[in-house]
């Protein structure tokens, strides 16, 4: 909310030099200063001038020869261009030496054969308006105008001013207008508010209006003012800048005022043109499809939860939020009804939100402003209608409150204070907060204090504390570090720390992709219909419609980064995630299990030496195994596996204790095209549930100082015996002995025959307390080779 | 005396012969010739037990002195020819040690994890715990848990995604803070509470200080004897551990609706006053939901943005490359 230093002053004599030292003072009440700035004249050397005579030009028909009085000793003369103004105006003269906005220095010049001393000025020209058509006439807008003949105008008009833009938070409605800022000001610095002005001098007979509330809880209050014999015209030049200034732009004074009473003291009213509105106004909810066009010229239809203003025939304002255009004010209104009604707020919300209809009004109402002041911001407009338009206040003041709202009371212990905030005030300085406040403070233990209805925010002691904190500074609260009674890290915390230590340290970087991915992403990965990862939840409302689901794979995400950095030139990318993918789930919410998610592509990296490797399926592998080893998973293992994303014979599952945790591999070509890729792509998923478990600490082996004997054996198996069968069943025949077992050749050919392979292991046998001899070894290597033969059909081809 | 007589003349020339050995080879060739089983050394001494016993004598003294003589010449060159041979061939494997190093690839952790990491270990450090909750969220949860009315604007589909899952009133949605964890921990665990909530949250928005999703990290202390001062001080001490040992901070009045007293406290970093995170006491209401007294216990709780924070230390102006996947912006993350 945008206002001025100058109009705050209005209500509060602000002891600032400096408008910006009121910067701190709004941040330390909560009102938060988005924007400010000094509001200083754009011109110097203007005096006020009065016009003695107004001549025609001899030589020009288009301007006229001015004598006007500028305060000197003898009248200046000047030629105007404008015809806005006669003999007898006041006038703003920039006189020679005067310099306007844009380093325009006035000088004497001749025009036409006769000499021109100075300028009159247009609103526009001294940068006090947007008014350019005609001269700023003074004396109608500004009554002491008259009296400051040669007075320098700049020192007449409010400068310096300065406006701020406060961002006032949702449970401060009272804080919407200058009068409630001011208010604040008032307390912080302990001076009195200047209360706006509302007198009304009633005449005329009574008013004709007659005000039905049908649903009381919607609208407790609605208060109306008729005001007649209104003439409509420009807004006086205080107002109107005033208005411009707040951001709102001026139309004439019937309308101005309510905005301006608006922005000022807060309480939105509404002005209905009385000539085309029936006498009956009534307060009731909407008939299911009835429509009204707003001011906006929008027609909408309401629902029965809509709370409308109606006349006999039909509605003529949205309750709250937006007045019909049928019963607009308009050039020639002569006759207005004001009203000023209190909204239960909710209702407001609930219909603004269902048309997608916001008004200043709405915003406020919607807060909740205060039914106690709707009678004043009727009598505000009808006083600003009296002053400006030449409006007759109509009595009565209408006033119907089917549902009275008494201020709220509340009982305060004052060890509330030291329980919450930490330091001790005594019964007086509460009792004095709160009353700066326009809090009424009763009784000293504990206190009775009564809440002003414009403050729906304070229900609790609690409210009432944070009123006190304000006021009294929250720098002025001690700071005192506290610290927690346990703490330490979870498992689970310590397990994902290690997680990422070891995929960073395999080379990967982590990226963070959204949890919302696109119906084209999943079918990019050529996933089928009926799949498990087809089956996301949705999100009912997306910011597009593309992307509108919750993703049940990190896969997608981290291709299209992948793709971002192919196309960007860059070279052996490998990237990884840990986040939460979503599975509908039998609970009320869904699945949301933890997933590391990785990939490898992209050209490999050159160096001196040549050109790096491509990564491939046992990069992904190697991976697992290295998380497995790292974070102690029971019984890992590795069975290949088939899924669409990847190669069908390039892609594994990864196994803990027997269950599938994960899968990895190259992705499919298919995959990687429709992601743009090229190369081999290395990617994987692996769920992080059983990574992050607490395990038993790992048992120390002291290492054998014994020799090692070595056996290498090759068996022939068949082709698509996967290797890990023959290292299980080796290992489990090896006895407790064998310390390390690598495959170190494998091939396929030669004189093997067709559908045979040949997998070359080393063993290493190790006995903690003595040298191994043969005795030892060769049941051992019988027994593996009988296990071997056996289990896989497989047969020994050579031994060393 | 014809041995002796070979001695001196073996002893006049074989120096010179072993001082001009070139090569470990020429050496061993000498050595044979000179101390050697070709030797006249050898001939000499094996011809000792023919000389007469007054000769013998002398001839034994002198075979030793001329043998030990030759030796150590022999020695001395060998280890020269040695090292000589050793530099030689470590100058040929000379290489351009400026070439570049052939580095162990290492990755990065993502930015919004280290500062995250960091935040969480700094109130570890001070006592608190780490609790973290789900993204798909209740809007029990959520809102009403946090005291947030159904009427509240953070609840509109404008700023909120809501999911296509649950059963209204109290659908699902994508959590809009770590807040909820608020609720869920209190309802598990009895005062006193102290922890720490990290993760993702979303917010349905999105321009360059706006991403639909980001990240928090929610505190809560809940103890018998939490005050403001509290608060305060330790989100003070935080800032400190965080930006440095000067960071200035300034609390101001806020309003959040599981908080009173509110505040957003300010930090003096980067030249200026930035809004850095929300705090305040937690509402009596949000008490009343969990089953505690609020007549019994106070508590403060936080939050902050961690992309702000990376944001602010790191001179990062567009949220959005933190969350672009671009090799030379994670490299950076160091």
């Amino acid at each position: 909310m945008k206002l001025t230093l100058d109009w705050l002053k209005d209500f509060v004599d602000v002891p600032v030099t400096d408008p910006a030292d009121l910067v701190d003072v709004f941040e330390s009440l909560g009102l938060e200063v988005e924007e400010w700035g000094r509001i200083e004249p754009t011109f110097s050397g203007v005096v006020v001038g009065k016009v003695l005579s107004v001549e025609p030009h001899p030589n020009a028909d288009k301007v006229r020869l001015c004598t006007v009085d500028i305060g000197a000793e003898a009248p200046s003369q000047i030629i105007c261009g404008a015809w806005n103004f006669d003999a007898g105006a006041i006038v703003p003269v920039a006189v020679p030496g005067a310099v306007l906005q844009g380093d325009f220095e006035i000088g004497r010049r001749t025009i036409r054969g006769v000499e021109s001393n100075g300028m009159i000025c247009s609103e526009e020209e001294l940068g006090l308006g947007d008014d350019a058509a005609g001269i700023m006439v003074l004396d109608g807008d500004y009554p002491w105008a008259a009296e400051h003949i040669g007075a320098d105008l700049a020192k007449l008009l409010p400068f310096p001013d300065a406006y701020y833009d406060l961002a006032i938070t949702p449970n401060r409605p009272d804080c919407m207008s200058v009068y409630g800022v001011a208010r604040e000001l008032a307390a912080y610095y302990d001076l009195d508010l200047v209360e706006p002005r509302t007198d009304v001098t009633e005449v005329g007979p009574p008013s004709t209006a007659s005000i039905t509330i049908t649903d009381a809880d919607a609208c407790p209050r609605f208060v109306a003012r008729e005001v007649r014999g209104l003439v409509a015209r420009r807004s006086p030049h205080w107002l109107r800048r005033r208005l411009q200034l707040a951001g709102v732009r001026p139309i004439s004074n019937i309308v101005d005022a309510s905005n301006y009473a608006m922005l000022e003291v807060g309480h939105p009213t509404h002005a209905f043109d009385m000539d085309r509105l029936g006498d009956r106004v009534v307060v009731r909810h909407a008939t299911a499809g009835e429509t009204i066009t707003t001011l906006d010229g929008v027609e909408r239809t309401l629902e029965p939860s809509d709370i409308v203003v109606a006349d006999e025939t039909r509605p003529v304002a949205i309750a709250g939020i937006m007045g019909g255009a049928d019963t607009e004010v308009h050039d020639g209104t002569s006759r207005v009804l004001i009203e000023a009604a209190y909204w239960n707020p909710p209702s407001i919300l609930l219909t603004s939100k269902r048309l997608g209809l916001r008004s200043e009004a709405s915003a406020r109402f919607e807060r909740g402003m205060d039914p106690n002041f709707c009678d004043r911001a009727a009598d505000r407009v009808a006083h600003l209608l009296q002053e400006l338009a030449d409006g007759a206040v109509a009595p009565p003041l209408v006033d119907e409150y089917p549902k009275p709202i008494a201020p709220r009371s509340i009982l305060f212990d004052v060890a509330e204070v030291r329980r919450l905030l930490g330091i001790d005030l005594t019964v007086a300085e509460v009792t004095d907060l709160l009353r700066r406040l326009g809090f009424e403070v009763a009784g000293d233990g504990p206190l009775e204090v009564t809440v002003p209805t414009r403050r729906p925010d304070v229900t609790r002691p609690a409210d009432l504390v944070e009123e006190i904190a304000r006021l009294h500074g929250f720098d002025n609260i001690p700071d005192r570090v506290r610290t927690g009674t346990g703490g330490g890290l979870p498992t689970r915390e310590r397990k994902l720390r290690k997680i990422r230590d070891v995929v960073v340290g395999a080379g990967y970087h982590e990226i963070a992709t959204f949890s919302i991915i696109a119906e084209s992403d999943l079918d990019a990965l050529g996933l089928p219909e009926g799949n498990p990862a087809r089956d996301a939840v949705a999100v009912s409302n997306p910011l597009n419609e593309e992307e509108r689901l919750l993703r049940t794979t990190l896969v997608p995400g981290l291709l299209r980064a992948l793709a971002v950095n192919e196309s960007r030139q860059l070279k052996a990318i490998r990237l990884f995630e840990i986040g939460t993918v979503f599975m509908p789930g039998s609970g009320k919410l869904p699945e949301q299990p933890l997933r590391l998610g990785f990939v490898a592509g992209g050209q490999p990296e050159i160096t001196w030496e040549g050109q790096g490797r491509t990564p491939d399926v046992f990069d992904a592998t190697g991976l697992w195994e290295l998380l497995a080893v790292e974070l102690g998973v029971p019984q890992p293992a590795v069975r290949p596996h088939r899924s669409p994303v990847f190669h069908p014979g390039r892609c594994a599952e990864v196994l803990a204790m027997g269950t599938p945790i994960g899968t990895v591999g190259e992705v499919h070509p298919a995959v990687t095209e429709r992601f743009g890729l090229t190369g081999r792509v290395v990617a994987g998923e692996i769920d992080l549930d059983e990574l992050l478990l607490e395990r038993t600490p790992w048992r120390f082996e002291p290492p054998s100082t014994y020799p090692p004997v070595i056996i290498d054996l090759a068996f022939a198996v068949d082709d698509d015996m996967p290797a890990a069968a023959l290292t299980d069943t080796v290992r489990r025949a090896g006895g407790p002995f064998l310390e390390e077992l690598t495959v170190f050749d494998v091939f396929a050919g030669g004189n093997l025959g067709q559908g045979r392979k040949s997998i070359a292991i080393r063993l290493v046998f190790r006995a903690p307390d003595r040298t191994l001899t043969d005795d030892d070894l060769v049941p051992i290597r019988t027994a593996i080779v009988e296990a071997v033969e056996r289990t896989l059909g497989g047969t020994l081809r050579g031994a060393s | 005396m014809e041995a002796l007589d070979r001695l001196s003349q073996l002893e006049a020339d074989a120096p010179a012969r072993i001082a001009a050995a070139s090569d470990l080879e020429s050496l061993a060739q000498i050595e044979a010739e000179t101390v050697g089983k070709r030797s006249p050394l050898l001939e000499i001494r094996r011809g000792l037990g023919s000389l007469p016993d007054d000769q013998r004598r002398e001839v034994g003294r002198r075979v030793n002195e001329v043998a030990q003589l030759l030796g150590s010449l022999i020695a001395q060159r060998r280890s020269i020819l040695e090292t000589a041979a050793m530099e030689e061939a470590l100058r040929a494997e000379e290489v351009d040690v400026t070439l570049p190093g052939r580095r162990p690839p290492r990755g990065t952790r993502h930015l919004i994890d280290s500062i995250q990491q960091e935040v969480v270990d700094i109130f570890v450090s001070m006592g608190y715990t780490v609790a973290t909750g789900p993204e798909a969220e209740t809007e029990f949860y959520n809102f009403t848990a946090l005291n947030i009315p159904y009427t509240h604007p953070s609840r509109l589909e404008s700023d909120t995604f809501y999911l296509d899952y649950g059963e209204v009133p109290e659908g699902t949605l994508l959590r809009t803070h770590t807040s909820p964890m608020q609720a869920r921990y209190m309802e598990l665990n009895r005062p006193p509470v102290y922890i720490v909530v990290p993760g993702r949250v979303f917010r349905r928005d999105s321009d360059s200080t706006h991403t639909p999703s980001f990240h928090q990290i929610e505190g809560l202390a809940v103890d018998t004897d939490i005050t403001f001062a509290d608060l305060k001080g330790t989100l003070a001490h935080f800032a400190r551990l965080f930006f440095g040992p000067d960071t200035k901070t300034k609390f101001i009045p806020h309003y959040f609706p599981f908080t009173e007293p509110s505040a957003e406290m300010h930090a003096y970093a980067d030249g200026r006053w930035l809004e850095l995170l929300g705090c305040g006491m937690v509402d009596p209401a949000v008490f009343g939901h969990v089953g505690y007294d609020p007549n019994q216990v106070t508590g403060f709780a936080f939050g902050m943005g961690v992309e702000r924070l990376a944001m602010v230390r790191h001179g990062i102006t567009d949220i959005r490359a933190l969350y672009d996947p671009d090799l030379r912006i994670l490299r950076q993350f160091r």
